[in-house]
């Protein structure tokens, strides 16, 4: 029950634990101030929370007493019974220790920080989404909406911004990783005539919804970013390549794209300087090749969605054969930031050559679904765990898919990874564009393999052979040891085409489609060999290689009996049933209605 | 003639003036999850619920839509914003708990704490 009024005397105490923030003994704050609260008897009137990195590094720890969001900065152990004293009994903020912050990022936190599924997090991409109107351009503009865009009309050169993206050590978040400065550069010093921006939103990966989100959310923070590419490259036209199966994202793109021309962030002599700009919407079939950005220039000049060799890069040579520049919608929504908040400051976010946050789709087998943007550097046992609340059901943790269908799948020995494009490869796995699917005891990994390797063999558009022909033979492969059928050797030539094929193909989704496969070889083998020598599925999960009896807890209730489909269970009233394997078709309904868990399914 | 930087400062003044302009400053704020995700969960009706109430009479609510903050499993979300109070957010609202949080929550003050997203 609630009292009335009894919420609004609480307080919030939220205490950075980033790592500058922890090496600057947050920790020993922590204690101490539990201690402090525990001893004044303050326990019903403070909630104690943690959060992730809030990018104040310099001016760390950071404690954040909410309500009114009071932030203070370079906090000390002495400073504490101040704060408790002044603000916490007395309701008076204590002036000398408040820090005032006005960045773009995380004023998310403002409205969800005291929820620790979004207080362990650090929004810079996502930083307007779920907190603004997306359809009224008027929400942007309030918060610094188009300032970084005004901002280098007015005083920054375009090569000075190229600059700023290298300085800043932003990565391609569409999945390669390809640092987004050296892109700019290369696509501005490439010559041309026209030159084109491409905002790359053909997400397709089966349960990522990062850029959906993004775009619905925030749609003038990509656009945004996009003028100032225009602007760095030399373009004058952009394009967003985007799914029309994402209708909602393309209406809200669509009137962001015509409030913006009104306000004249976009068309003739933008904000009345010398530059001119303008980006249209293309409608993608949803094909998923065409995330590949050769393939998706391709579907944009009208052939069909296939990639080519490369190079030349579309840097040089892209769409109608002019220099172009295409990055993921994640990529574009970073600009804005580090032209406001510095590159300086987004380089100090991250890892060491991974900079600054990543969006992920956290879905599968975890307590809290949903959209997660972290530093480069966190694990995943923290995302899995601190954000997500760990495997509902009291399940065992198995496995973490990541980067989709390109990626692989990784265990418990891997969990403390740091999220970094290079972390992730060396434990066998990639970045990718950020689903993340969370795996439990109950599900087979042979299985899990065979549906990302379906989804690309269907996806393989069949330009050349590895791909094409080498996914075909291995889902065939896969699908015979998952009924039964598996032979000694498979394992062997899985592997083998495998690396052939990552070697072989011709674009990325070739290059990676056999990532699930061999990733989980490399870390489930024995699930492998089980399903091969011993004809059996661990996790139950393929139902040709169960096998079902009787056991002697049997009461002969006949309900089994009765209702077996194909008539393979016998037995008398109140005698133990018998099943008849060579019968049993494994439909498991004897298993669902026996009330004596007398059924074993092995 | 005004610079870029100039010129985004007049806007943004403007903007903000509009927002205003729309009740921005009421006493409580009220925003509804309106992205894919939340509508296939149901919010659209919640919306309804929130916008008939502003239509009908409700005053001192500033109402808006949002993107998708991320709390898949907990959808529709509504969050309740008052200034100088810790923002109020709601999981799994239907039409039903939408009407209840305008009667109790809205026109009372009092938070309904069993819906609050922990």
């Amino acid at each position: 029950m609630s009292v009335k009024g009894k919420r609004n005397e609480k307080f919030i105490i939220t205490l950075c634990d980033g790592t500058t923030c922890m090496n600057k003994k947050s920790k020993d704050i922590e204690i101490r101030l539990k201690e402090e609260i525990k001893s004044r008897g303050l326990e019903d009137k403070v909630q104690f929370n943690i959060s992730g990195c809030l990018g104040m590094c310099e001016k760390g720890p950071i404690l954040i007493v909410n309500p009114g969001f009071t932030m203070y900065g370079r906090v000390g152990l002495n400073d504490l019974q101040e704060i408790i004293e002044s603000h916490l009994c007395k309701g008076n903020p204590v002036a000398r220790l408040v820090i005032d912050e006005d960045h773009l990022y995380n004023r998310f936190f403002r409205v969800f920080g005291d929820v620790a599924f979004f207080g362990n997090q650090m929004r810079i991409a996502l930083r307007n989404c779920g907190i603004i109107d997306p359809e009224n351009i008027d929400d942007y503009l309030a918060l610094r909406g188009y300032e970084a865009l005004a901002k280098i009309l007015t005083e920054i050169s375009p090569n000075d911004v190229v600059e700023k993206i290298k300085k800043s050590g932003l990565r391609g978040r569409g999945g390669a990783g390809f640092p987004t400065g050296l892109k700019w550069e290369l696509t501005r010093k490439a010559e041309g005539k026209e030159k084109y921006v491409i905002c790359n939103a053909d997400e397709g990966d089966p349960g990522a919804f990062m850029d959906r989100s993004a775009i619905e959310g925030d749609p003038h923070t990509v656009l945004e970013g996009m003028i100032i590419g225009g602007y760095a490259i030399g373009a004058s036209k952009g394009l967003v390549y985007i799914r029309a199966e994402y209708p909602l994202a393309i209406k809200r793109l669509k009137k962001a794209i015509e409030d913006s021309r009104r306000e004249g962030f976009l068309g003739q002599n933008i904000l009345g300087s010398n530059f001119s700009f303008d980006i249209e919407i293309k409608l993608g079939a949803g094909a998923f090749v065409c995330g590949e950005e050769t393939a998706l220039i391709h579907s944009i000049e009208g052939s069909r969605g296939m990639p080519r060799p490369r190079p030349p890069f579309p840097s040089v040579s892209g769409l109608f054969a002019s220099p172009t520049l295409i990055n993921n919608v994640e990529t574009w929504a970073n600009i804005p930031v580090i032209i406001l908040d510095t590159p300086e400051w987004f380089s100090s976010i991250g890892t060491e050559r991974s900079k600054g946050t990543k969006v992920f789709a956290l879905a599968g087998k975890v307590v809290n679904t949903g959209l997660v943007e972290v530093p480069m550097g966190t694990t995943l046992r923290e995302i899995i765990y601190d954000i997500g609340g760990g495997i509902p059901d009291g399940k065992k943790f198995k496995a973490v898919q990541t980067g989709g269908p390109s990626g692989g799948c990784l265990p418990e020995k891997f969990l403390d990874t740091k999220i970094d494009y290079e972390s992730l490869a060396k434990a066998g796995s990639i970045m990718g564009s950020g689903g993340m699917i969370v795996i439990d005891e109950d599900s087979c990994m042979v299985n899990i393999a065979k549906f990302f390797l379906e989804f690309t063999q269907n996806e393989s558009c069949g330009k050349c052979t590895p791909c094409r022909e080498g996914t075909k033979r291995m889902l065939e492969i896969l699908e015979r040891i998952t009924v039964g059928k598996g032979q000694e050797g498979d394992i062997e030539k899985l592997e083998r085409l495998g690396k052939m094929i990552k070697k072989a193909s011709l674009c990325g989704l070739g290059q990676s489609a056999p990532n699930p496969v061999l990733s989980t070889i490399a870390n489930f083998r024995e699930e492998y060999e089980g399903h091969i020598r011993d004809k059996k599925c661990k996790a139950g999960e393929c139902k040709e290689l169960l096998t079902y009896s009787i056991n002697d807890k049997c009461v002969g209730c006949t309900a089994c009996k009765r209702v077996c489909p194909v008539n393979a269970i016998t037995g008398s009233p109140k005698e133990r049933h018998v099943i008849d394997e060579t019968k049993c078709i494994k439909c498991g309904q004897c298993f669902d209605v026996c009330k004596f868990k007398a059924i074993d399914k092995k | 003639m005004l610079t870029p930087i100039e010129l985004i400062k007049k806007k943004r003044a403007q903007a903000i003036n509009r927002i205003i302009g729309k009740g921005y400053l009421s006493t409580k704020r009220v925003y509804v999850g309106m992205a894919t995700c939340e509508i296939a969960a149901g919010s659209k009706d919640v919306w309804e619920v929130f916008d008939n109430a502003v239509k009908n009479g409700l005053t001192d609510v500033y109402l808006s839509q949002k993107g998708c903050a991320g709390r898949c499993n907990l959808e529709p979300t509504v969050e309740v914003i008052e200034e100088g109070k810790v923002p109020v957010k709601y999981g799994k609202i239907t039409p039903e708990k939408a009407k209840e949080i305008i009667e109790k929550h809205i026109k009372n003050g009092e938070v309904i704490e069993k819906w609050v997203i922990k």
